[in-house]
């Protein structure tokens, strides 16, 4: 303790102890020489001379002296951050050059790590969230494993009571519910949920209460919880909310809370995410006792029950036919009733994120080898930059300094380098991901709003900037512990050297290649997207969403179950806004339709042909009304269209695609005219009056599915089937035209809210939103990587024509062509880039199998994207080297050999 | 001109140099020349402790508060900087001594067997 007070008294006398240790070791001179002009008779200046120099390296010896009274570490650390800064500032090129690459390489992995983070792996913002889980259900059928999400009220009520594994079950129904008495009507995202929904996930409001939970149903039809955002923006506020009345879907509703700030919670379903839910309304769907499965299930393990116990009694339980009645019909359609069914509980956090994962995954290690690139970039960098401070630093070992103390100065600099690179990087990413997180289309990205740079995401960024450092300052660092910087070599190095530090240029041709091979694999996955992505625009939809007579025009509504409940009051509001919008200016054909395609509503169902065994596919069953397909542009094979005599006392009738056709009519589309099918197990028989070309109902890319049309006015049965209405107009004028249907939509239902209003072309883009933005990534990703790699080559090339300069300009003399210097250059860039394509295709073809599920109609080693991007790829690396190849040939001879 | 070489480079063993001064300081208070003269001579030139050595383990000593140093004129009449021995430092040397003289045995014993 004695010492460490010593030192640190030494800090405020420093002054007195260089005074006294050079008084000290002058007098210790004078001694010396005193003794050696008595011994040796030498006169006084040479008796001081020679002492001088048995005494060594004068400033060495006072460093070492004072090295045990100094915190050597942290005084060595601040001079070689100083030195570091002074030698950044230095040498501005190099500084921009390196900065620039390394807060490339870590803003885009800090980007991509940040959106994982916050899609997959942060926590989800309720206690014990592992333990929450989404109960799904599947079924083994002839076409594969068919999984229901759903589940209707019935089965909810018949298992909540009765499973042990789970602490609770709530039930949540994902609804769009128009705000009235409010100022402007507004469209909210809601959710329906069971009263228990908020004990489940274990959340609390932040005003007033969670509903009752008890048997007795107060809550129930009455009450709303809200969100804390639409506290603050429509209800203003007002901190005596609670108990106030606001008017949801046509019903006053109590306000019984308002939910916490930081409350989170995003409905998955089939097609992506929903918007997070403004408004929740406690529901028990008393009275519901039908078929239709609309209800997701989100239940709590309870503590040390594992997940296969849970699964295990809820199978046991779904397949009892008198808790969880079979023949649930959900939006996949009904599930058998004569088949197992087996139960399955998701982990909420990856619910709904399947598809996401390995995109993320493969997008992290996209810019993983990015940043790889670019620290190779930096240390390459360094690397020529060390030769050129080969002085310096020989001078410095000269001066006394130790290797391990030049080491350190050197990983020093990287440090330094790597921290600034990190801090743009961190920006870089905050700019990147506020600028394109709105950009990003929802069905690529599920938990949008846990995607922030929050602690997790900057400790990974120094980790990053860590590894970094070793990256660029290692490597530059090891070499100089090498022979190279020997002190013999020290202070005539420079002169008259002409093949430079070849073992160091080695390593960077090395390193060059390396980049080169990686950029390589990069370059390939992306020009695989892109050739995925053209196969897949290229796909005709089946229908025409543009042509010479106009676009195709959407325009959605939602009926409200309590205002239209009747078949025919439907029927009834979709005739009389139809028949108006025929009047509509522009209008060249309009028609009706509940489930568009590509929108979110698809509707299958099994069905069967009058004497023919079942067909083991599902059908997709739209309802449509008259000229739907002349609307569309689907080509008519056989028979007629629906016409407005197809209504509801006329014969059932159904129009089937070509696709039923070809599996079960051999003879043609004229042979299914007249022939009888239907839907479902107990269905009525409909009679085949046409055949239309197939379409694409859900996406290019799915396979096209069977299709039975049925007339809009003649369904019955499951009326709710067509509270979902989609008017479809083909005009030229879609902008006045969609102002018009509003019209005439306001006219027959003032408080009806529009729900989207689309065009056709607009829907297939929206379909291929997602490969488009990662195409788009990837290539994003590729392209950075090649420029820095570009920029590698170009700066191995340029230094390397500098280093040879004499050697070029002896070969000119004696006879050298400049097409021969500028082939000696170009080969020898070509030789690094032809060894780094072979290694890139070696590795491309090894990885891109990672990419297999993102690929429509190529296989990860598509010859064509294989062979342009390689070629594409030698011409950019040859174009790199051109450049200081022309600068070769420019050397005058003369010049070259007197400048030395 | 040509410099005599005469330097022997026998090395310490790690440790002794601090108790060898510490050793000439517990006779009397003395500079850093003349502990280095006093070595050199006690040892018959075997020993040559050289500046680069001397000063540092010097300046360790006084750090670790084994011996005190003040400005005092030389027996021929120049001011130097004398070092004396502390009681921590007197202490110190009892330790080293019987450290030393335990790792000198056991070596002694390696070395005479046969």
């Amino acid at each position: 303790m004695g010492s460490l007070l010593r030192r640190l008294l030494f800090l405020f006398r420093r002054n007195r102890f260089d005074r006294d240790l050079e008084d000290e070791l002058r007098v210790h001179e004078e001694m010396k020489a005193q003794a050696l002009a008595d011994a040796d008779g030498l006169s006084g200046d040479e008796a001081r001379a020679a002492a001088r120099r048995r005494m060594g390296n004068p400033l060495r010896l006072r460093e070492q002296s004072r090295e045990p009274w100094t915190f050597a570490r942290v005084e060595t650390v601040a001079q070689d951050v100083r030195h570091a800064l002074r030698l950044i500032r230095r040498d501005p090129t190099f500084t921009f050059a390196a900065l620039a690459t390394l807060a490339l390489g870590i803003g885009l992995n800090t980007a991509i790590f940040s959106v994982a983070d916050g899609v997959l792996w942060r926590p989800l913002p309720y206690p014990n969230p592992d333990r929450l889980v989404i109960v799904l259900s599947s079924q083994q059928t002839g076409t594969g494993v068919r999984t229901f999400a759903t589940w209707s009220p019935v089965s909810y009520d018949g298992l909540r009571p009765r499973v042990t594994a789970l602490a609770d079950l709530a039930a949540y129904d994902p609804i769009d519910a128009p705000l009235t008495g409010r100022g402007e009507p507004l469209q909210l995202p809601a959710l329906d949920v069971s009263p228990n929904f908020f004990a489940t996930l274990g959340v609390s409001p932040a005003l007033g209460r969670a509903f009752h939970t008890g048997a007795a149903a107060p809550d129930d039809d009455r009450s709303a919880i809200v969100s804390d955002r639409l506290w603050r923006t429509v209800l203003k506020g007002d901190p005596a909310i609670v108990g106030q009345s606001i008017t949801v879907d046509g019903l006053p509703r109590t306000i019984v809370g308002v939910l916490p700030p930081d409350f989170s919670f995003r409905p998955v379903i089939r097609q992506g995410t929903l918007p997070e839910a403004d408004v929740f309304l406690s529901n028990r769907w008393p009275g519901d006792t039908g078929r239709n499965a609309f209800l997701f299930l989100l239940g709590r393990m309870n503590p040390g029950v594992t997940e296969e116990r849970a699964v295990a009694e809820l199978t046991a339980l779904v397949n009892d036919p008198s808790i969880a009645p079979p023949g649930a019909l959900g939006m996949e359609g009904a599930r058998a009733s004569n088949v197992h069914t087996v139960a399955r509980a998701v982990g909420l956090q990856e619910y709904g994120t399947e598809s996401v994962r390995p995109l993320l995954v493969i997008l992290l290690g996209a810019v993983s080898v990015v940043l790889l690139i670019a620290c190779v970039n930096v240390a390459n960098l360094q690397m020529a930059r060390l030769t050129a401070r080969r002085g310096e630093l020989s001078v410095r070992m000269a001066l006394g300094a130790g290797r391990r103390r030049i080491v350190r100065q050197l990983l020093t600099e990287a440090v330094v380098l790597s921290l600034v690179g990190a801090s743009l990087g961190v920006l870089l990413a905050w700019i990147a991901i506020d600028v394109t997180l709105p950009l990003v289309p929802q069905s690529v990205l599920p938990r949008v709003g846990g995607i922030m740079i929050d602690a997790r995401v900057m400790a990974f960024c120094v980790g990053l900037s860590l590894v970094s450092t070793l990256l660029v300052g290692l490597v530059p660092a090891l070499r100089v512990s090498r022979a190279a910087f020997g002190e013999g070599a020290a202070l005539h190095a420079g002169a008259t050297r002409t093949t430079g530090d070849r073992q160091g240029e080695r390593l960077r041709t090395l390193l060059v290649g390396a980049q080169i091979a990686m950029t390589l694999v990069l370059l390939i996955g992306a020009g695989l997207l892109i050739h995925s992505f053209v196969r897949l625009t290229s796909v005709s939809p089946g229908f025409e969403a543009s042509g010479r007579d106009g676009v195709v025009q959407t325009v959605r509504v939602t009926l409200p179950p309590h205002l239209y409940n009747e078949p025919e009051r439907m029927h009834a509001f979709a005739r009389g806004v139809l028949d108006r919008i025929h009047y509509l200016p522009g209008v060249t054909s309009a028609s009706v339709i509940n489930s568009a395609p590509f929108g979110m509503m698809f509707i299958r169902d099994e069905f069967s042909i009058e004497g023919q065994p079942k067909p083991t596919l599902d059908a997709g069953r739209p309802k449509i009304d008259a000229d739907y397909f002349t609307t569309m542009g689907i080509p008519l094979l056989a028979g007629r269209e629906f016409t407005a005599r197809d209504s509801a006392g006329a014969l059932n009738v159904a129009i089937v695609s070509e696709r039923i056709v070809r599996d079960y009519f051999p003879g043609g589309p004229r042979e299914a005219l007249g022939r009888r099918v239907r839907l479902g197990d107990h269905g009525e028989w409909l009679t085949v009056v046409g055949v239309v070309a197939d379409i694409h109902q859900r996406g290019l890319d799915t396979e096209v599915q069977p299709m039975i049309y049925v007339p809009f006015q003649q369904e019955r049965a499951q009326p709710f089937l067509l509270r979902f209405v989609s008017f479809v107009a083909r005009t030229a004028t879609p902008g006045s035209v969609v102002e018009g249907i509003r019209a005439e939509i306001r006219r027959v239902a003032p408080d009806l809210p529009i729900e989207g209003t689309v065009t056709m072309d607009e829907a297939v883009a929206a379909s291929v939103a997602a490969p488009r933005f990662r195409t788009w990534l990837l290539v994003l990703f590729a392209t950075t990587a090649t420029l820095i790699a570009t920029c590698g080559l170009y700066g191995l090339m340029a230094y390397a024509v500098t280093q040879r300069r004499r050697e070029i300009g002896v070969r000119m003399a004696l006879g050298a062509t400049r097409r021969d210097v500028l082939r000696l250059v170009l080969r020898r860039a070509l030789r690094i880039v032809v060894a780094g394509l072979v290694v890139g295709l070696a590795g491309a073809a090894g990885v891109t199998r990672v990419l297999q599920r993102f690929l429509f109609g190529v296989t990860p080693t598509d010859p064509i994207a294989f062979t342009i991007v390689t070629l594409l790829l030698m011409a950019v690396g040859l174009m790199a080297a051109w450049l200081p190849a022309r600068r070769a040939t420019r050397i005058d001879p003369c010049a070259a050999l007197r400048a030395e | 001109m040509k410099e005599p070489r005469t330097k022997s480079k026998h090395e310490l063993l790690p440790g002794t140099l601090e108790m060898l001064i510490l050793k000439t300081l517990s006779i009397e208070s003395m500079h850093g020349y003349g502990i280095a003269q006093h070595l050199q001579l006690l040892s018959a030139d075997v020993l040559t402790i050289e500046e680069g050595s001397l000063y540092p383990a010097l300046q360790r000593m006084l750090v670790k508060g084994w011996v005190l140093a003040a400005w005092k004129m030389s027996a021929n009449n120049r001011r130097a900087r004398f070092y004396t021995l502390t009681t921590a430092g007197r202490k110190q040397l009892g330790v080293e001594e019987s450290r030393f003289s335990q790792m000198f045995g056991a070596i002694m014993r390696v070395m005479k067997t046969t």
